[in-house]
């Protein structure tokens, strides 16, 4: 043993240097595997991991409806029979506008107001921005608590009043985080009214998009009496919501999450462990004498490998070890870039659990990447002292080799697996992994192989560069795959960022409207529509939309209180903004069934689907829909089945009835603008809109497209980074080989200028071969970039997809750059080495 | 302590069958002093990797010191090499990776000796490289670092040394000190030498010559 630890330790000192892209590979892979889990993980702890404190209670009755006395009176009969109840409340909420009431302050924001009743929180603290808690009685007499942001926005402080809706709140406190509040993407900032005020405002007068809730704070586990709610309910549109289920709920959304972006990571780490695999490769080769040294003097085949197996070990942990660092580095890097997006509280320190798991993960890799290449160390045999011959014995089939690679194939499956959490997943990984880089592979080979059959090639120093591209023991396909690889996914999300900006671009979007106004009342309309008319010289377009929820589909209840309709909540379960027209729109076509024809009377309700809820619901042109509008049941049959062209979308409604049957229904209206107005002039439009019909609603659509740029830009920044990562690791491997081939190239070098070459001629060699290298890396990158952009635009984002000529060659040209700059950079001392030093020493 | 019996090593080379020992037989007795001489190509190298089990022979038997070398396992050859073999090659080949006095340490640690580094301390003391042992081997010239793979091959004590043209990329007066070295060690030791020389007047100063020809032993005769 103690030969092992002498001579590792030894080996440790004399070589690290050449094994420093090893642990550069490894820091990198493991500092984005560590990096990406704390940061999810970091944010899992404040934002989700308490679904109790985020509900503000152990349980909560919900409806966007107002409760039916029948509704109220079952809750009631179950809650009575259950006496865990230690406390309620009632909480209600909707969005609107707030707006300064200072006649000389135009300022005006979109809200999420919220009517609060004693005791509140139920569950949690509510603390104010001035450190002291919350006290109910700062809301009495037409109180407000606002979030503090808002006092920026609105340019109003403390003691101001706003106007919402058609009532005056004065400002009586503001708070920097709220219970429940850090979840969930909203429009607006919040404000805190009394539930009775709320009611008395007359804001729900006229809004429709409201939500109330009964919450109770339970003094036990409250599963039973959730059972006992949803099955007396059932048949309504109330929903009942546990916290216990939404902790479950959030952990698997949370830990999905933690684990794709974990894959993400250990993408970058497999490309170290080419890396590693490679090093390794290399590092035998140049130990075969030492090796060969060390069996003549008596150490067996075992205990040498045992030798350099440690060394990789404590190398692997080294790098791991330094890839933490790494991560801690990354995570600051990220909480300046995205401290803005990500929650206040959120910590960016990296955990010590990702850490552990890191650097095992670090290890785990470095060993199963380099056993295959000193499993080649028991074959060397001492003989090569006396004669150096290449072993002639290495053609026949060596088991142990075969054994080892499909250990490792194993080894690196249960690494997938393990860090999916899912061996579905893993093997997905693994798999997809395998076949781009097969791909990948078999480009680079194609390519290299055309190369060669330019036969044209009359310059030497090309002919030379091209030949070093086949030089025996060459890196160019290694070379190719891993810089192609990086290089492919940052040129990818390139392009996809190019088209996401095009897609939401204000001005090719003829369609897009402008303004959108919306809970505009019958009486309001006409007037609201010439005031628009006056100011922008528009008349805007004008569309009944009246509120509705799917109560039957062919005579069966939908309901909401099964597991699977509640997860499909968002799509079937909420309250829908219908309308009724004679025509198409525009940017609609109907795919199955026939539209309605002008002035035909009706016998029975005609509704037509949007094709995507068809799908969904699985109903067709003759099913019957049942749909609810404020408690009165309308059935219609199903006549059509419409596509629409959500890009040219003015409106998006995915039902549509037939003139006729909805004109009685209580409804409002939606109006909507095309023309572009200066920011300034729509800001003062919203604001004398809002001054003479509070209760409408607008939404600036420039703020929305806004909001979704920055959520974009975030998510390419995101990306990008871990794609230069990967790129990175390309990098690594090309300096990585370069070093491999370095002797040799030194050796020719000497030969070419003994024969009378001149550096001249020998740096163009030079680069040539890495310009060719990174020109054929970045047609590689380039081209698979242009194709995933294009399918991912088309089949899953379903964006308009255009080629950008511009990304696409100046991803090719920085590629070949970066590469010809490593590649010299890294062996540029080659061209000054005197030959006559080089050929003695051969 | 040496038995060579009808050793024949043949390679392959392309398409032919190139035999560089034909039919080789003798004996080498303990303590005793042989040189082994021949032309390039006579096959002295092979027969010195043979006997040290760095190579198989095609058929024949070789024992060292009672042990069937042709019968033995890897890694019992190197048990074999690090407990009674010291061997000492023509380019040195020394661990470039470590120090002098880590490469005289090195079979030493490999057999699990102990007071390992008085030891190595005494045997650099012997070749007279006392300040150079914390120099790498890039850093010694041929002759010294020939001296310090002397003093590894002896540093656990062979039986058997065997050494493959030793002085050859050495100089004259360098070549003669090893060549001085070497015998004083034998002598002071007891160990059974095998060297393989090109050169006639080190040859002459053994006890024994055996002389090699197309990988026959054309002459063995006691100087």
């Amino acid at each position: 043993m103690r030969f092992i630890f002498n001579l590792t330790k030894r080996e440790i000192r004399s070589s690290w240097q050449r094994l420093l892209f090893f642990f550069l590979c490894i820091a990198l892979g493991v500092g984005s595997v560590v990096a990406l889990r704390s940061l999810i993980q970091n944010l899992t702890k404040v934002v989700g991991n308490d679904a109790r404190a985020l509900m503000t209670a152990d349980l909560e009755v919900t409806s966007t409806n107002d409760f039916s006395p029948s509704e109220i009176a079952k809750i009631e009969e179950v809650i009575a029979a259950f006496p865990i109840i230690e406390d309620r409340n009632e909480v209600i909420t909707t969005a609107s506008m707030a707006r300064p009431s200072d006649p000389a302050n135009t300022a005006l924001e979109f809200i999420e107001l919220k009517g609060i009743e004693p005791p509140f929180p139920l569950v949690g603290t509510f603390s104010l921005s001035s450190g002291e808690p919350f006290d109910f009685k700062l809301l009495e007499n037409s109180g407000a608590v606002i979030a503090r942001i808002l006092t920026e926005e609105l340019n109003v402080k403390v003691g101001d009043k706003l106007k919402i809706a058609e009532t005056e709140f004065q400002i009586r406190g503001t708070f920097d985080e709220e219970p429940g509040g850090t979840s969930g993407f909203r429009l607006g900032s919040r404000i805190f009214v009394e539930k009775k005020a709320f009611d008395q405002a007359g804001i729900t007068r006229n809004t429709s998009r409201i939500r109330r809730r009964i919450l109770y704070r339970t003094s036990d586990n409250p599963t039973e009496l959730v059972r006992a709610l949803r099955t007396a309910l059932t048949g309504t549109t109330v929903q009942v919501n546990s916290y216990r289920e939404q902790q479950e709920n959030l952990g698997e959304q949370f830990e999905r999450t933690e684990n794709y972006l974990a894959l993400t990571g250990l993408l970058i780490l497999v490309l170290g462990g080419v890396g590693v695999w490679n090093v390794a490769r290399a590092f035998v080769e140049q130990k075969r004498k030492t090796v060969a040294v060390l069996k003549c003097l008596g150490a067996g085949g075992n205990r040498v490998i045992t030798v350099y197996l440690l060394q990789i070990l404590t190398l692997g942990i080294i790098g791991s070890l330094f890839g933490v660092l790494l991560a801690q580095g990354g995570l600051l890097i990220a909480k300046q870039q995205f401290a803005a997006d990500l929650p206040e509280k959120m910590s960016y320190a990296v955990s010590f659990s990702t850490a552990i798991q890191g650097i095992i993960l670090g290890v785990l890799i470095s060993l199963l990447f380099s056993a295959l290449p000193l499993l080649q160390i028991r074959t060397i045999k001492p003989k090569l002292l006396l004669r150096d011959e290449n072993n002639a014995a290495l053609s026949r089939l060596d088991w142990t080799k075969w054994i080892f690679g499909a250990v490792s194939l194993a080894g690196l499956l249960a690494v997938a697996v393990w860090q999916a959490g899912s061996v579905r997943v893993g093997m997905y990984f693994l798999g997809g992994l395998a076949a781009t880089g097969l791909v990948l592979y078999g480009s680079a080979t194609l390519l290299t192989w055309l190369l060669r059959k330019v036969k044209v090639l009359t310059s030497f120093s090309f002919r030379q560069a091209v030949n070093s591209l086949y030089r025996p023991g060459n890196q160019t396909r290694i070379i190719l795959l891993a810089v192609g690889l990086g290089a492919f996914v940052v040129i990818t999300v390139q392009i996809m960022q190019a088209n996401l900006v095009r897609e939401f671009d204000f001005s090719r979007n003829r369609r897009l409207p402008s303004l959108v106004f919306v809970d505009i009342q019958r009486s309001q309309i006409e007037d609201l529509a010439r005031l628009i008319k006056e100011r922008t010289g528009e008349t805007p377009e004008q569309t009944p939309t009246v509120r509705a929820r799917i109560s039957f589909v062919n005579g069966e209840p939908i309901d909401y209180q099964q597991r699977e309709v509640r997860q499909q909540q968002g799509q079937i379960g909420r309250e829908f903004a219908i309308t009724y027209r004679e025509a198409l729109e525009e940017n609609e076509t109907v795919i199955d069934g026939s539209w309605w024809k002008p002035g035909e009377a009706p016998e029975l309700p005609e509704v037509s689907v949007d094709e995507r809820m068809a799908s969904t619901l699985k109903v067709g042109p003759g099913d019957s829909m049942t749909f609810d509008i404020s408690g009165r049941k309308i059935t219609a049959l199903v006549s059509s089945v419409r596509k629409i062209d959500v890009r040219n979308a003015r409106t998006a409604f995915v039902f549509v009835f037939k003139p006729g049957s909805l004109e009685k229904a209580p409804q409002s209206f939606a109006a909507t603008t095309l023309n572009h107005v200066p920011a300034t002039d729509r800001q003062r439009l919203q604001r004398d809109i809002l001054d003479r019909f509070p209760n409408v609603q607008i939404f600036d659509v420039a703020d929305i497209i806004a909001a979704v740029n920055r959520l974009v830009n975030n998510f390419v920044i995101a990306i990008s980074f871990v794609g230069s990562f990967v790129l990175l690791s390309g990098f690594l491997i090309l300096i990585g080989s370069v070093a491999l081939t370095k002797s040799q190239r030194i050796y020719e070098n000497a030969i070419l200028k003994t024969l009378g070459a001149r550096r001249r001629a020998l740096a163009t060699i030079l680069f040539t071969e890495y310009g060719l290298l990174g020109l054929l890396a970045g047609i590689i990158a380039s081209g698979f970039g242009v194709t995933l952009s294009y399918l991912v635009s088309r089949f899953l984002m379903k964006i308009d997809w255009v080629f950008d000529p511009v990304i696409a060659g100046l991803g090719v040209l920085v590629t070949a750059v970066l590469v010809t700059f490593v590649g010299v950079a890294a062996s540029f001392d080659v061209l000054f080495r005197k030959p006559l030093a080089t050929l003695r020493s051969q | 302590m040496i038995q060579l019996k009808n050793v024949t090593k043949t390679v392959r080379s392309g398409a032919e069958e190139l035999t560089i020992l034909n039919d080789v037989s003798f004996d080498i007795a303990a303590g005793q002093f042989v040189a082994v001489t021949g032309a390039s190509g006579s096959g002295k190298s092979t027969l010195l990797g043979l006997i040290a089990g760095l190579d198989a022979p095609s058929s024949g038997v070789i024992s060292v010191d009672g042990d069937e070398v042709t019968a033995m396992s890897e890694d019992g050859l190197a048990r074999l090499r690090s407990e009674k073999i010291g061997f000492i090659f023509q380019s040195f080949h020394l661990i470039p990776s470590l120090t002098a006095y880590e490469n005289i340490l090195i079979p030493m640690e490999i057999l699990g000796l102990d007071n390992v580094r008085e030891r190595a301390n005494g045997l650099i003391e012997q070749v007279d490289l006392t300040n150079r042992g914390h120099h790498y081997p890039a850093e010694l010239s041929g002759g010294e670092q020939q001296r310090i793979a002397i003093a590894r091959a002896f540093a656990n004590s062979p039986k058997i040394m065997l050494a493959d043209e030793p002085t050859g990329n050495l100089d004259s007066k360098n070549g003669q000190h090893i060549f001085d070295l070497m015998k004083d060690l034998h002598s002071r030791n007891n160990v059974t030498l095998v060297l393989v020389t090109h050169d006639a007047a080190l040859a002459a100063r053994a006890e024994r010559r055996i002389v090699l020809a197309d990988g026959e032993v054309i002459r063995d005769d006691l100087t």
